[in-house]
């Protein structure tokens, strides 16, 4: 009860994004992604960055689409669409030219920016 | 002494972290059975592991009739799922030996950036088959692991062995819950369904191999329940749901792309009949039966027109069989079949037990809803009873009816198995309420010791008898028959598995060459290449699993050894490669065909390595 009243208050918090706050702590992860990439080829590094943008950007995408779901569904659909939308940002990537680490890096910007985008169109939509 | 709801809460929360701990323990004992030369999981499966698995599937199975919570509950599922799916991959060095280890030949490339615009390397002349191949499902799946592979930071290898595996293990069950929801609106059937889903044997082996029409099958699942959903809602946004998902699925693999389609044409033809019940049902009759021939047809008929886009398939209508076999043959393929040849019955009977169930469910509920034609949930039991229907057909169709296929009309199963499993949930709970309902009526106070003191002798003994049917029968029944189907689902007889050593060899081989080389194999030694330095790779070359050259080569080398054969492969390779490698195994070619190659070839060839405690021998020649 208290967990799910806590993760609660986490996704509206994210799903609220004061001043690009989210956004922009998911565009650090995505930086720290690509350092890590570079220098450390850390795993421990990598799984912690990558958790945290997948809850970030995946309550983007559930606020955006599955408001009206119970949390833990919403949660789940968030992180299915943020997947579909990596593969199918990575597989358009693939196509164009190649998915080097540069272009790995613009996959997660594009996916971020997007997430971003769309739950600010429903926050929008919601506060008018 | 009545048992308070606090001391019930107690225990339920013991039973689930005595399953948690079960659940930990079975992923260390698969760790624990771990090899590095197997035919198949059976022969190095920890003894105590499927004993502890039919325990805490059992525990899980008690769990899920309880009244915690549902996400709670999918939570155990989803570690309990990712468990029984990962056998392949955390038992055998390199995965299982199948399709998956060729895809992750081709994923390499896109991960070590050799090729440019995805697989295929070359480039296909019509623009149609240059757009099917980008969109085949390889590129897909390679486009996927390779961002979660840069996201991670660990290598494509684990991250392609366990892709699969993890997202059929978190989705698939999330997908049945959703969907059984959907179809009964109740928690407990739907929970049920969740877990249910581990008990269809194709299913399960499917969710364990990292394949691109394997992801097709989640996002199939997922468009069905959005179907699903479209037909209760009032609302035309859920179909727009449904269309996204059988993109992604055709994005995986046409098989899964076209059933999704069928089925998002079949849902608008129940939603659209439904609005003209009012007015004309004949009219609502026939459009349905013209859509149902419509989505039947699609599967057979796309495979017909797939070498519009793709040259090299084969596929086409025919009688043969049916002039062919004898009839009983035919009838058999139809219903079961290649369970017909040869499968002992008790795989027979797990791989259909559940089809088997879920028709008769299905039929029942159509009965019964026949009297309740308000009922809001008669459209889809229709709906998803013609979809099953649609899956048999398709399936019988392409056994018998068609031939030079381009996959094995088996994967057809997995889509009937998907549809299968909400109906097998409905019913076991159907069994376990009217249980409970029988209880209630015999003894409203059966939850309370001193009440069972109030009751005759004879009844507490019935009494005693239905609880332990209820908790303990049940959940035993039922973690036996999951457990079981497992020995369905993994395979019991193989070819060896990718060995360490050979891995070891195509390791060492990358590591301490510097020019470009090409290696000469059998086809277990480019299957463990792929795995390393993927397939064709200008760099470090090894001839794909279906190209003649290679074999040829091969052959020609076991033979007869020579450095002239070296040089043939070496000029083959289209580039300036510069050194070959020749590897032989000794368990692929026995003790005595393997000492007489390793002899005649040491007497032109430098050795280069040996490993596997003198099982594999690396050869090398040097051009100039």
């Amino acid at each position: 009860m208290n967990g799910s009243f806590r993760l609660s208050r986490l996704e509206t918090l994210i799903a609220q994004d004061p001043s690009l706050l989210f956004t922009l702590a998911s565009y650090g992860l995505i930086i720290a992604m690509y350092i890590n990439l570079n220098a450390f080829n850390s795993s421990v590094l990598g799984i912690a960055t990558s958790a945290l943008y997948f809850l970030i950007n995946g309550i983007f995408l559930e606020h955006a689409f599955f408001e009206k779901e119970a949390t833990f569904f919403r949660l789940m659909f968030g992180i299915l669409l943020l997947i579909m939308l990596l593969g199918f940002v990575g597989l358009f990537t693939v196509i164009i030219y190649n998915l080097d680490v540069i272009r790995f890096t613009s996959v997660l910007f594009i996916a971020t920016t997007l997430s971003s985008l769309l739950n600010r169109r429903v926050k929008n939509k919601n506060a008018s | 002494m009545p048992v308070s709801g606090q001391e019930l809460t107690k225990f339920l929360r013991t039973v689930e972290i005595l399953c948690l701990l079960l659940v930990v323990l079975s992923f260390y004992l698969l760790y624990a059975s771990r090899t590095g030369e197997a035919h198949t999981v059976w022969e190095v499966l920890h003894p105590a592991f499927i004993p502890m698995l039919f325990v805490a599937t059992s525990l899980l199975s008690a769990i899920l009739l309880t009244s915690e919570k549902a996400a709670y509950k999918l939570l155990f599922i989803i570690f309990y799922s990712i468990l029984i799916h990962s056998f392949f991959s955390i038992i055998f060095p390199a995965g299982d030996m199948s399709g998956q280890q060729t895809i992750l030949g081709r994923t390499r490339l896109v991960y070590d950036n050799v090729v440019l615009h995805g697989w295929p390397q070359w480039s296909t002349i019509p623009i149609q088959s240059r757009v099917f191949e980008w969109f085949n499902g390889i590129n897909f799946q390679a486009g996927l692991s390779v961002v979660f592979a840069r996201m991670f930071s660990i290598d494509i290898f684990w991250v392609h062995l366990f892709l699969v595996p993890v997202l059929w293990g978190i989705f698939i069950p999330i997908a049945a819950y959703l969907t059984t929801k959907a179809l009964t609106q109740n928690d407990k059937v739907a929970v049920l369904s969740s877990l249910l889903i581990s008990a269809f044997p194709y299913a399960t082996y499917f969710g364990a191999i990292s394949m691109p029409n394997s992801l097709g099958y989640i996002f199939f699942f997922y468009s069905l329940y959005f179907a699903l959903k479209h037909l209760s809602s009032n609302s035309s946004r859920t179909a727009y749901w449904i269309v996204p998902f059988s993109f992604f699925a055709l994005f995986s693999h046409y098989l899964t792309g076209v059933m999704s389609f069928s089925l998002l044409f079949l849902a608008l033809a129940f939603k659209s009949s439904r609005s003209q019940e009012k007015t004309s049902s004949l009219t609502g009759k026939i459009s349905l039966g013209i859509l149902f021939l419509f989505c039947a047809s699609l599967l057979p008929l796309s495979l017909i027109y797939l070498r519009f886009f793709h040259s090299a398939t084969y596929t086409a209508f025919t009688l043969d069989k049916v002039y062919e076999l004898p009839l009983q043959e035919i009838v058999g393929l139809f219903l079961l079949g290649e369970l017909i040849y040869g499968f002992d019955v008790k795989t027979i009977l797990l791989i259909i037990i559940g089809p088997a169930l879920a028709l008769l469910c299905m039929i029942y509920q159509l009965y019964r809803l026949k009297r309740d034609p308000h009922s809001k949930f008669r459209t889809h039991v229709s709906f998803l009873f013609v979809a099953f229907l649609i899956m048999l057909i398709d399936y019988g169709i392409l056994k018998v009816f068609m031939s030079g296929l381009p996959l094995n009309e088996e994967r057809l199963w997995v889509f009937r198995d998907l549809i299968a499993a909400p109906f097998v949930a409905l019913a076991i709970y159907a069994v376990v309420s009217s249980l409970q309902a029988f209880l209630k009526a015999k003894s409203p106070s059966t939850i309370t010791v001193s009440g069972l003191k109030t009751l005759s002798k004879a009844n507490v003994l019935r009494v005693s008898g239905l609880l332990l049917t209820l908790n303990v029968l049940i959940p035993v029944v039922l973690g036996g028959w999951i457990t079981l189907s497992l020995s369905a689902a993994y395979p019991q007889v193989a070819p060896l598995q990718t060995t360490w050593y050979e891995l070891e060899a195509v390791k060492y081989i990358a590591k301490n060459t510097t020019e470009k080389y090409v290696v000469i194999g059998d086809i277990w030694t480019i299957y463990a290449g792929e795995m390393i330095v993927g397939i064709q790779n200008p760099r470090a070359y090894y001839f794909a699993e279906n190209d003649p050259r290679g074999y040829n080569l091969s052959s020609r080398m076991q033979s007869e050894p020579s450095p002239q054969i070296m040089i043939e492969a070496m000029n083959q390779t289209g580039t300036d490669t510069t050194v070959a490698y020749f590897i032989v195994t000794e368990p692929r070619l026995g003790a005595e065909e393997f000492k007489n190659i390793v002899s005649k070839a040491r007497e032109t060839l430098t050795v280069f390595h040996v490993t596997g405690a003198g099982k594999l021998y690396v050869f090398s020649y040097r051009k100039g």
